[in-house]
């Protein structure tokens, strides 16, 4: 009875600020795998945190006053960890020896699976965008079992988290609903991990259709109007970026 | 995290102190909505943590502590400011000088929509969910900083949030339509 009782307000919203202790954090995901509703809502809570935060990720300057004790340039140092970041991702490579991963200087910026293993229970952001734009069946593949691998112990250890893989390119192999050899098994992530998000790449898709080769994605699978775009603004907001 | 540095741990919270000038100042924006007012409130924030940093005796306590002082800072400008008996009352003065320039360039339409509908909220349900939202804080780290108790940090979020939904309910929807599309 009251399993089946209605998840309250403060509930969800604690849910979604990973405030819940284990026992109500299992009791909620259990009714999120069979409650429509309940994800629904819970999407939009999130998606509510992410507009308020993304409206303050650039808050406006004080007008010039004489004031000598600002920092060192922080925004200056914030966006161009941001723009080294976008740099990397053009560049098909990825800035991964650097042992040291400051958060607050760098967006915790991240470029493989080993580092971010390692790094995962010392870092503080919950939230890891897996970019793929390779379509080799390997890479799609380890993909696929890092992000099995990161929410199984994300709920092992009770941390609330969010992974939205972003497909772009041959990558866009992962999302495609027919004729691929991971749609099924992308399906029951999808039914187990509410918290698995996939999102494809605009560009990709209309240059397919351009050619003659419209794309039927799986369903759940959102649009951005690019890839490029769509990390950027995950980045802003304070993702980990892994690339696969 | 590296507080008790080389330097001795008063040098390295007042390091961290000025290291959290960006939050500080991000998130005195988003309650007092000027960024003539948040520079001050943070500048006055960040001067009397410095001058109490000695006084801190639990490193992980610094974010709640500087928030606590920020959120004081901000109650004590609202005192200087006699004619505003009511912290909510800052709104009004705030709401009429509108966009600056750089506002109206650097941010879009979405964006200053989502400003607005956290700047309609009551000052208590502003601060609760941007110290959530913005900074991540525990409800318990928000209950210290604002001193009240959880329940009450609860029950504000809650009506923040319901109030942030049905004002943003079309700007939800026309994200989803224009920016992003699903596929059923």
């Amino acid at each position: 009875m009251s399993e089946e009782k209605r998840i309250s307000e403060e509930m969800r919203n604690a849910f979604v600020d990973a405030q819940l202790d284990a026992a109500e954090w299992g009791s909620v995901t259990g009714r999120l795998e069979r409650d429509a509703a309940l994800r629904e809502d819970v999407c939009e809570l999130r998606t509510l945190k992410d507009l308020v935060r993304h409206a303050y990720a650039d808050p406006p300057m004080p007008r010039a006053r004489p004031r000598g004790t600002a920092g060192p340039g922080w925004r200056t140092l914030a966006a161009a960890s941001a723009a080294f970041a976008i740099l990397g991702w053009l560049g098909n490579s990825w800035w991964s020896r650097t042992p040291v991963l400051d958060p607050a200087s760098a967006y915790a910026l991240r470029g493989d699976w080993h580092a971010l293993r390692g790094d995962w229970r010392s870092l503080e952001a919950n939230r890891v965008l897996v970019h793929v734009s390779s379509g080799s069946r390997e890479a799609l593949g380890t993909a696929l079992e890092e992000v099995e691998d990161l929410l199984r112990a994300a709920r092992a250890e009770r941390r609330n988290v969010e992974v939205e893989i972003v497909a772009n390119s041959s990558g866009l192999d992962l999302l495609r609903a027919t004729g691929s050899p991971h749609a099924q098994r992308i399906a029951s992530l999808r039914r187990e991990y509410s918290n698995l998000g996939l999102v494809a790449c605009g560009q990709t898709l209309a240059r397919l259709r351009e050619r003659g080769q419209p794309t039927d994605l799986l369903p759940g699978t959102v649009i951005a109007p690019s890839a490029l775009e769509q990390v950027t603004k995950r980045l802003r907001d304070g993702w980990v970026y892994v690339r696969a | 995290m590296g507080l008790r540095s080389i330097f001795g741990p008063g040098a390295a919270v007042r390091r961290e102190i000025e290291r959290s000038r960006e939050a500080l100042y991000r998130m005195a924006y988003a309650w007092c909505r000027n960024a003539d007012l948040a520079d001050d409130i943070t500048h006055t924030a960040i001067e009397k943590a410095l001058r109490g940093a000695a006084q801190l005796r639990d490193a992980a306590r610094l974010r709640a502590w500087l928030f606590r002082i920020l959120a004081n800072s901000l109650r004590d400008q609202a005192r200087a400011q006699r004619e505003f008996v009511q912290l909510e009352g800052m709104e009004d003065l705030i709401a009429d000088t509108g966009p600056t320039p750089e506002e109206v360039r650097a941010s879009a339409e979405l964006v200053q929509r989502v400003r607005r509908a956290v700047g309609e909220l009551p000052l208590a349900q502003r601060q609760v969910v941007t110290l959530v939202d913005l900074e991540g804080c525990s409800y318990a780290e928000v209950g210290e900083i604002l001193d009240v108790p959880i329940g009450t940090v609860m029950s504000r979020l809650c009506r923040a949030r319901q109030a942030l939904r049905d004002g943003l309910k079309p700007t939800a929807s026309e994200m989803l339509g224009t920016g992003l599309r699903s596929v059923k």
